[in-house]
């Protein structure tokens, strides 16, 4: 999909959010959602898959979402799947919450885990990318095993990797 | 040359012809002595007008028939001899001075003339043949000088090849141990960093394992507070 088509689903999801007024909540959701279906490739393929009629894709979003996000949430993903731009979703929900953050005056950080952050620990880490930066950021957590321990932030094209998977691989070059 | 050899048969011919010519009246003055006493009675009786009495009693007649008796002279031949040899001498001589002697001399002159070129022809020829001699032995040499050369040049063209086949071959043999060395150390290397990775892969799950276990939420949650403390106070 072309970025534009990327960017106005988008400023599309972000419009409805806010007019419903629950856009942090359904800005989240979105953005475990997307992260949900980069960790789980049938998910994604079922949900992509054009031979499988809209109605049976949105159906499998209603039953996976159901009870779990918000209507808007459940919406918004169905809507997206109906249309066919499933495999573009996890995209679409990355442009939003850079979208959403720009509407704040802040930048996305990406905070991969192998452990989700406490409040106090998103706050001190927001700070402390502040502090080296100069940037405000808005920290959103991925729940990745394969880090094994510690954390990795990406702001933009900028990382900042303290993961024990790292070290491993530090490990492992030295070796060689 | 035919006409040189016909002289000198005509010589001999012609004293030939002289000899029998002239043998009749030679041999007449040497008649027998009965003859001579019947030619002198003979002659005698007819001019005593045969009277043979009257002839044989004339002392005149008489001596006449003794000299028949008397030996010629052992010496002095007799004088028709000596005119009729004499002439054939003569004759002979002229003979032979006028074409016996020429023809003679011509033969000899000719004879010497061709001896003379045959000598000078063999002379020409000796020197011809040394000539082409010399020639030859002057080729025979420039052949062998050749042959040597070749011979030279063929050994030096071996030795040249044969140098640069053992050049050839020791560079051959160097570049073979060089790869061979170094396909040996690629290999070594190769094996001792795989053996190393392999032994790295099974530290490092051995590792990755116990890290995992000993990962619960309390180390989690200092491993993320330490990171932030890294973050923030990092500022470069």
């Amino acid at each position: 999909m072309a970025d534009s088509r990327v960017t106005g689903y988008a400023d599309a999801l972000f419009a409805v959010a806010a007019a419903e007024g629950d856009l942090a909540t359904v800005e989240d959701e979105l953005f475990r959602f997307a992260q949900a279906l980069r960790s789980n490739e049938q998910l994604s393929s079922t949900l992509a898959d054009q031979g499988v009629p809209a109605s049976r894709r949105q159906q499998v979003v209603e039953d996976l979402l159901g009870g779990k996000a918000s209507a808007t949430t459940t919406a918004l993903v169905s809507m997206v799947v109906g249309a066919g731009r499933a495999a573009d979703l996890p995209a679409i929900v990355d442009a939003l919450v850079e979208r959403s953050a720009a509407s704040r005056n802040k930048s996305v950080a990406t905070v991969r885990s192998a452990v989700d952050l406490t409040a106090d620990q998103r706050d001190r880490l927001a700070s402390a990318i502040n502090t080296r930066t100069g940037r405000d950021v808005e920290i959103k957590v991925v729940i990745d095993p394969t880090v094994l321990g510690g954390v990795v932030t990406e702001i933009g094209d900028d990382i900042i990797d303290g993961s024990v998977r790292r070290r491993l691989n530090q490990l492992r070059e030295s070796f060689r | 040359m035919r006409n040189r050899r016909t002289r000198l048969l005509a010589a001999p011919l012609f004293a030939l012809l002289g000899i029998v010519a002239f043998a009749g009246p030679a041999s007449a003055s040497g008649e027998s002595v009965g003859s001579c006493m019947a030619h002198h009675l003979d002659e005698a009786v007819e001019h005593n007008n045969g009277d043979l009495h009257a002839t044989l009693a004339d002392h005149h007649v008489q001596d006449e028939l003794e000299k028949c008796f008397e030996a010629p002279s052992p010496i002095l031949p007799e004088i028709n001899e000596v005119i009729w040899g004499g002439a054939a001498f003569l004759i002979l001589f002229v003979l032979m001075v006028k074409k016996g002697f020429p023809a003679v001399k011509g033969a000899m002159d000719a004879r010497a003339e061709k001896i003379r070129n045959d000598l000078d022809a063999a002379e020409q020829a000796r020197t011809d043949a040394q000539a082409v001699q010399a020639d030859y032995e002057a080729r025979l040499a420039d052949a062998k000088a050749e042959a040597s050369r070749l011979i030279d040049e063929a050994r030096g063209a071996a030795d040249r090849v044969k140098t640069d086949l053992e050049a050839s071959h020791e560079a051959a043999m160097a570049d073979l141990r060089t790869r061979a060395t170094a396909d040996i150390e690629s290999s070594r290397t190769q094996a001792i960093a795989g053996l190393r990775a392999e032994v790295a892969e099974i530290a490092l799950g051995a590792a990755e394992r116990v890290v995992q276990s000993s990962l619960d939420a309390d180390v989690q949650g200092r491993l993320i507070d330490a990171y932030i403390d890294e973050v923030a106070g990092d500022n470069g």
